[in-house]
């Protein structure tokens, strides 16, 4: 349920709304804009029916929240979330800056991943994506380096200040993770693992949540509800593309979902290319019409030799096409009134001579 | 001479963090005190047969210590929800001392 305030209300009349709201054990949520500030009200709204709230002292009205989700929801909260990653300089999600996150699907050795970090954060990306631990669909492929592979992304963040994303499988490894992360993927097999989206909302790092291949948009927002249900709202959501009847490209990238998100929720939005279409090639058209869609951000998978790559090998950018795609991106994200951090010139055998 | 400095503003840091740490040992003493309070209101509420979950003198206590917070020019919404906190340590404070209470008499 969300309370809306009267322009001009005091501080005292809306301490008495929230103990009203309180007293039947709901939790309050004050959220304040430039013209109104609303109040969200969680709790069993049942308990609220004989109090008559719309009768208050600075009250203007009343909505009950209709859809399942509610913290999540764009109505709970009109300003837009935008969510920090790492310490220091960091890189921001939701802003007005569009953000890159890019990187090899999977930690395969220290050459490999600081020849990518170096390539990337030239390009002008502004988080490092890197997978310790990987969910395959065959029990036999290449699962991840694990430990090894943390240790290996906080070193190259040390190198490039380039906060590390990485996905986190298991509900038992939410905490070994979050001690190197800086922002915890939970990937699209893993989205309705509601014990995991519990366990990840504990330990307060952002959370990168990825579309289940046959979950809908509503599904998504449930799931991500379950995060913020835990009092933690740094959530990003991603859309990889879902699984239709089409089998030219390895998922179907639901541009609408976009928008669709943005409307419904105050939570940035991203988009994986590289998952949606599973071709290198597709990777620029899908990045350019996320980003013309609204998306807040992208994360592309970039190999230094997709060639030899041990997973994803057809869907990672080169180095070369990766910063081709970026610049190629820069038109498009400034139509859509969005900024991107500037390309800087790669350091001469930066990363490459380990 | 920025060596000197250092060295000064570093002692000055140290000093800071001795006083902290007091403060800290202060709020502590404190949230003890409040916790002792809470044990014995919560044999209270069972002597009168009362549930130990009180929604609207919780309601009550945040209300007022989040007016007196910002009559201090300190963030109301932070102490808000420090106090939201304190009061459920508080709260499972007393569950547990019922808890063993009961346990006690089953024995």
């Amino acid at each position: 349920m969300i309370i809306v305030t009267r322009p001009g209300i005091t501080e005292i009349q809306l301490d008495a709304i929230r103990e009203a709201v309180e007293r039947a054990g709901f939790q309050t949520h004050l959220s304040r804009g430039e013209h109104r500030t609303i109040l969200g009200c969680i709790g069993d709204e049942r308990m609220l029916s004989e109090v008559p709230l719309a009768t208050l002292p600075g009250v203007e009205s009343v909505i009950p929240i209709l859809k399942p989700y509610r913290q999540v929801a764009r109505d709970f909260r009109a300003e837009a979330t935008i969510v920090t990653v790492g310490e220091g300089v960091g890189a921001s999600i939701g802003g007005n800056a569009l953000a890159v996150i890019a990187g090899p699907c999977s930690v395969e050795g220290r050459d490999m991943l600081f020849e990518s970090a170096h390539v990337v954060k030239a390009a002008g990306a502004t988080l490092l994506r890197g997978g310790a631990y990987k969910p395959r669909s065959s029990p036999y492929a290449f699962r991840g380096l694990g430990e090894e592979a943390l240790m290996l992304l906080t070193e190259v963040r040390e190198e490039t200040g380039l906060p590390i994303v990485t996905e986190v499988m298991d509900t038992r490894q939410v905490e070994l993770v979050a001690a190197h992360a800086d922002m915890l993927q939970i990937g699209a097999r893993n989205m309705q693992n509601f014990a995991l989206l519990s366990a990840v909302g504990e330990v307060r790092r952002p959370v990168l949540l990825k579309r289940g291949l046959s979950a809908t948009v509503e599904e998504l927002l449930l799931a991500a509800e379950y995060i913020l249900a835990r009092g933690y709202d740094h959530v990003i959501l991603c859309e990889r593309g879902i699984r239709t009847f089409e089998t030219a490209t390895r998922n179907t990238l639901d541009v609408s979902a976009v928008p669709v998100l943005k409307r419904e929720t105050h939570l940035p939005v991203i988009v994986d290319p590289s998952h949606a279409g599973g071709k290198a090639w597709l990777v620029a058209p899908l990045s350019f019409a996320a980003v013309a869609a609204g998306a807040d951000g992208l994360i592309i998978e970039v190999h230094p030799k997709p060639s030899e790559a041990k997973s994803d090998a057809e869907q990672s950018l080169t180095p070369t096409d990766f910063n081709d795609v970026m610049a190629r991106l820069r038109p498009f994200a400034a139509a859509a009134g969005r900024t991107m951090a500037a390309a800087t010139p790669l350091m001469a055998g930066a990363g490459a001579t380990r | 001479m920025t060596r000197e400095r250092d060295a000064k503003g570093m002692a000055a840091i140290d000093s800071l963090r001795v006083r902290i740490e007091k403060a800290d040992d202060a709020l502590l003493a404190l949230l003890q005190r409040r916790m002792r309070l809470a044990r014995a209101i919560g044999k209270a509420k069972q002597e009168a047969g009362l549930p130990i979950l009180d929604p609207a003198r919780e309601a009550r206590v945040v209300r007022r210590v989040a007016a007196r917070a910002r009559e201090l020019g300190m963030p109301a919404e932070e102490v808000r929800s420090l106090f939201w906190n304190i009061i459920a340590l508080c709260r499972s404070e007393q569950i547990h001392a019922r808890t063993a209470r009961s346990a006690r008499s089953v024995k």
